[in-house]
């Protein structure tokens, strides 16, 4: 009995620290969602293209981790930069459909880039942290619990915290938040939207960035990172498009029950239910609570 | 066109199209001096929004165009300005419908206002209790979610927003649309106030004709994108043909301008 009950809390929390690895992704979606109300279709190729980035930072010119990390932030603020002066700025006044259609094209250049740049080979990508149990939390706890995803855990945290305190309490924030409600009137007051578009899309790439490093120390960093952006799409769906805080819960529900059903429902279908249950629950929320569970309702007073 | 003119604003024969092909305004011609308060008046569809756009430069994100005729405003000619640009300029409308952002408290919406200004931390709460003073109303409501608020202080919200950016010039876009008439006269008292205490000039779109005029010191009339008739408030209060149309001070049934004017050159020609 005891063991039972040890063994669901291992799958329950392998689950949940894995769904961070999930919530990292949907968050670069929301920044972008908020302030231009469109589904970056490009999420996934900016994954790829920063991790590979660094990686070949790393390996191909021998630059140290950390220097390797800010370069290649500093490059996809380069690429937030270009996205927002050659595919932004001429759509501006462009329909939320234009701008949909620009970032799947805006995608496949990012991937052909990314290739053309750095190779087609499946890169390793050692952060220093494995993926196995903690010894300690596994004498102690009797749980065996991965230390990566510890630490993608952890790195969530921090950037959740660090975005949050960015959008409430700096003033680029401020405009951040005010372009998400009415672009219109932001523009009205003199918030030039150019710069929000800058800052969203720069921290949308180091969002990237954090993402690709963590899921390329677990699966190799490959061109397969791109349909990890798909994963993200049921997360949203749960959390909300345009909430940084649904991102994050989104991505520890579907975390935790694709591994809570792929345990113990699992069998029934044969095994390999990971891969679909999430949409499954996707659908039952599009049904019954389409705007996620902290997604912004449409105020209107009465 | 100097910035030293009496006017602040001088709008010369302009003709607007939507996407090319939609024309919104024929012929629109009209000045505002400085410190004073200049009311544009009609029903719906006559231009008035469009006219506040085209000198704000809002049109573009509507896919609006002025095809002919020229705005000066304090020396400058608007041509390929974008409105955060107008902003810096001292130029800002308030928006038909209030717009404010409801997921930001009051204070919020009101501090967004500064943006373009740079300011320091200590000088935005300055510039905050300076614009209470005239919205005591919104000072009760400050932590609230703006949405939340009634349309009154969203109204207010939306010009105390405007007013943070310093302009020398507000273009506000009905402002009593909707409201009670207690509220539209508080919110014109508040206008006339910040007219007359803090210099600044109004362009005011209105179809509250009355009240428009009563706070206004000269008021155009448009109809179908033309300015059919202008004069100074009083003498628009006036004007027969104006409290026939615009006041319901009528002995007759309801008639567009067109018609009045066309009855008048039919009675020419017979006497």
């Amino acid at each position: 009995m005891a063991n039972e009950l040890l063994f669901f809390m291992e799958v329950l929390v392998g689950g949940l620290l894995a769904g961070t690895m999930y919530s990292l992704v949907a968050l670069g979606f929301v920044l972008i969602f908020k302030a231009s109300a469109t589904f970056n279709f490009s999420q996934g190729a900016m994954v790829f293209f920063s991790v590979l980035a660094f990686c070949g930072f790393m390996q191909d010119f021998n630059i140290p981790f950390v220097l390797a990390f800010i370069l290649a932030a500093f490059l996809m603020v380069v690429v937030g930069l270009c996205t927002e002066r050659l595919v932004l700025r001429p759509l501006m006044n462009a329909s939320e459909d234009t701008v949909l259609m620009a970032t799947i094209g805006l995608g496949y250049v990012l991937e052909g880039l990314a290739q053309a740049a750095w190779g087609v080979e499946v890169r390793r990508l050692d952060l220093g942290i494995g993926d196995f149990p903690v010894p300690w939390i596994a004498d102690n706890l009797k749980l065996f619990i991965s230390a990566l995803d510890i630490t993608a855990g952890l790195v969530a945290a921090i950037m959740i915290i660090g975005l949050f305190l960015l959008f409430k309490y700096t003033k680029i924030g401020l405009g951040l938040r005010a372009v998400a409600d009415d672009a219109g009137a932001a523009s009205s007051i003199g918030i030039p939207l150019k710069h929000i578009m800058l800052l969203v899309w720069s921290a949308a790439g180091v969002v990237a960035l954090v993402a690709g490093m963590m899921w390329g120390a677990r699966a190799g960093v490959q061109f397969a990172l791109v349909d990890l952006a798909l994963k993200a799409l049921p997360v949203l769906i749960i959390g909300g498009f345009s909430s940084i805080p649904g991102a994050i819960i989104g991505g520890l529900i579907i975390g935790a029950v694709e591994k809570i059903l792929e345990v113990y429902i699992g069998p029934f279908f044969g095994g390999a239910i990971e891969g679909w249950a999430p949409y499954v629950l996707a659908i039952f929320f599009l049904l019954y609570r389409p705007e996620g569970l902290f997604g912004e309702k449409i105020i209107r007073r009465v | 066109m100097s910035g030293n003119s009496v006017n602040i604003l001088d709008i010369k024969n302009i003709e607007v199209m939507y996407d090319n092909v939609i024309l919104a305004l024929h012929d629109v011609s009209l000045k505002v001096p400085k410190g004073k308060v200049v009311a544009l008046l009609g029903a719906n569809g006559a231009g008035k929004s469009t006219t506040l756009k085209a000198v704000s430069t809002m049109l573009a994100s509507e896919r609006g165009k002025v095809t002919k005729g020229s705005i000066d405003y304090d020396g400058n000619l608007i041509e390929k300005q974008n409105p955060s640009q107008m902003v810096g300029l001292g130029m800002v409308q308030v928006l038909e419908g209030r717009r404010c952002f409801g997921h930001l408290t009051v204070e919020e919406n009101i501090i967004s206002g500064a943006y373009s200004r740079k300011l320091s931390k200590g000088d935005i709460d300055q510039e905050l209790e300076k614009i209470y003073t005239y919205f005591l109303r919104l000072k009760e409501r400050r932590k609230s979610q703006a949405a939340f608020t009634s349309g009154g202080e969203q109204q207010m919200i939306a010009v105390a927003r405007a007013m943070m950016a310093k302009p020398k010039m507000l273009l506000l876009d009905e402002p009593t649309m909707g409201l009670a008439p207690q509220l539209v006269a508080e919110i014109f008292n508040i206008v006339k106030e910040l007219n007359q205490k803090e210099g600044v000039s109004i362009l005011l779109a209105e179809q509250n004709t009355n009240i428009a005029l009563k706070n206004s010191d000269y008021g155009y009339i448009i109809e179908t994108g033309k300015v059919m008739l202008e004069g100074t408030a009083e003498s628009l209060l006036n004007n027969d043909k104006v409290k026939e149309l615009y006041l319901g001070i009528s002995k007759k049934g309801r008639k567009n301008f067109r018609d009045v004017l066309k009855e008048e050159s039919l009675n020419k020609k017979i006497n």
